[in-house]
C-alpha cells in the first residue's frame, strides 16, 4: 500500500494552513471594500475571472518552464531566450484572453442590469489594465519559482502552481482596486 | 512556429477556463444580498475555493501517479489505496474548513467587524465537506472515463478540476449560506 490517509492530512495540513492564511487576507481586503463592490456588482462577478486566468496562465509557464528546465533546453539563466519566448507568449495570450472575458461579462451583466453605472469602453480598460498588470507580475513569481525551485532541487511542478495562485489571488484584488482608484471608479 | 503552436494548444483552454470563471463569478454577482446580510461571508470565499482547487487537484495528480505506478486502473477502481486517498481528503478539507472559519472570524475580531462566528463556522464547513464530496466523486469519475479510454489522466484531470471545481465550490458556498441563515 503506497497511500495513507494520516499521511495525505499531515502532508496537506501545513501547505494549505499557510495557502488560506494568505487568502482570509484577500478575503479582508474584499470585506473592507464590500460596500463598493455591492454598489458595483459587475466587479464582483470579475474577481474570480481575473485571477482564474491568471492562475492558469502562471501554472501553464510553470510546468512548461520546469519541463524545459528538466530537459534541458532552458538554461538558468535570467537571459534565456527561450524563457523570454514563453513570458511573452504568456502576455500576449492574456492580453487576447482577457480582452475577449472583459466584453462576454459586460454583455452578460447588462442582461442583469449591472452595466448602467459604467460605460463598456471603461470596464474593458479597467478589465484588461487589471488583468494584464497581474499576468506580468504572475508570470515573473512563476520564473522565479520555476529557477528556484530547480536551483535547490525542488521539483517545479510541486512549487510554481500552489504559489502562483495563492499570491495571483491577493495581487489580483489589490491591482484591480488600484485600477478602479486610477480610473476614478468610486471604489 | 514554436509560438504558434504554444498559443494553439494552451489559449483555447486558458478561455475555457476563464468561461467557467464567468459561472462562479455570476453566482457570487447575484450573492449581493447575502453578503450583505452575514458580515464575514465574503472573506471566507477566495480561502474555500483556493484550498478545494488545492485539495482536488493534488488529489487528481496523486490518482493519476497511481495509475502510472499501477496500483489502480479501471477495472481496479475502488480498492484500498482510493479509500485511503478519498478519506485523507475528506478529512483534510474537514480541518481545512475548520481553520478558516476561525481565522476569518478572529481576523475580522480585530478589524471591528463581528461575524456571527456559529453561523459563519457551519456555513464554511458545509461548504468545504459538500463541495469536496462532490468532486471526490466527479474526480473518480473523469479518472474513470480517461482509463476507459487510455488517455493520461495528468493532461485531463488538472484543468478539468480547475474549471468545474470553482463552480461547484461556488454553488455550494452559495446554498450553504441560504441554508445556514435559514435554520440559525
Amino acid at each position: 500500500m503506497i497511500y495513507n490517509w494520516k499521511k495525505i492530512v499531515k502532508l496537506g495540513l501545513f501547505l494549505l494552513t499557510v495557502t488560506i492564511m494568505i487568502e482570509v487576507f484577500a478575503g479582508q481586503i474584499l470585506q473592507s471594500k464590500q460596500e463598493s463592490l455591492l454598489l458595483l456588482p459587475i466587479f464582483l462577478i470579475s474577481i474570480p475571472v481575473i485571477n482564474s486566468v491568471s492562475g492558469n496562465i502562471g501554472s501553464v509557464l510553470g510546468a512548461r518552464l520546469a519541463s524545459g528546465l528538466h530537459v534541458g533546453y532552458i538554461t538558468l539563466s535570467l537571459k534565456d531566450k527561450e524563457m523570454h519566448d514563453n513570458l511573452l507568449i504568456s502576455l500576449l495570450i492574456g492580453v487576447f484572453t482577457y480582452t475577449f472575458l472583459a466584453i462576454l461579462i459586460y454583455f452578460i451583466a447588462s442582461f442583469g442590469n449591472l452595466t448602467e453605472d459604467i460605460a463598456l469602453s471603461k470596464f474593458i480598460a479597467i478589465f484588461v489594465l487589471t488583468g494584464v498588470l497581474l499576468v506580468a507580475t504572475v508570470s515573473l513569481i512563476s520564473v522565479l519559482t520555476a529557477f528556484l525551485s530547480f536551483k535547490r532541487g525542488l521539483d517545479p511542478d510541486d512549487t510554481v502552481a500552489p504559489i502562483v495562485t495563492t499570491v495571483g489571488d491577493v495581487m489580483g484584488i489589490v491591482f484591480l482596486f488600484l485600477v478602479l482608484g486610477l480610473f476614478g471608479v468610486g471604489i | 512556429m514554436y509560438a504558434k503552436e504554444m498559443v494553439k494548444q494552451s489559449l483555447p483552454l486558458i478561455v475555457f477556463c476563464g468561461l467557467g470563471a464567468i459561472v462562479a463569478g455570476s453566482t457570487l454577482g447575484v450573492m449581493t444580498d447575502l453578503l450583505r446580510e452575514i458580515p464575514g461571508l465574503i472573506v471566507v470565499i477566495p480561502a474555500i475555493i483556493a484550498m478545494r482547487g488545492n485539495i482536488s487537484t493534488a488529489f487528481g495528480s496523486r490518482l493519476g501517479s497511481a495509475y502510472h505506478l499501477g496500483v489502480i486502473d479501471a477495472d481496479n477502481l475502488w480498492n484500498e489505496e482510493l479509500k485511503q486517498n478519498v478519506i485523507g481528503t475528506l478529512v483534510l478539507s474537514f480541518f481545512v474548513a475548520s481553520i478558516i472559519g476561525l481565522l476569518a472570524y478572529t481576523t475580522s475580531i480585530l478589524l471591528h467587524i463581528y461575524p456571527d462566528p456559529v453561523k459563519l463556522v457551519s456555513i464554511v464547513l458545509l461548504a468545504g465537506i459538500i463541495s469536496g464530496l462532490i468532486l471526490t466523486l466527479m474526480t473518480i469519475g473523469v479518472i474513470y472515463l480517461v482509463f476507459k479510454r487510455g488517455y493520461d489522466p495528468d493532461n485531463i484531470t488538472g484543468p478539468a478540476l480547475a474549471t468545474f471545481g470553482d463552480i461547484v465550490t461556488m454553488i455550494c458556498i452559495f446554498g450553504s449560506a441560504i441554508v445556514v441563515e435559514v435554520i440559525l
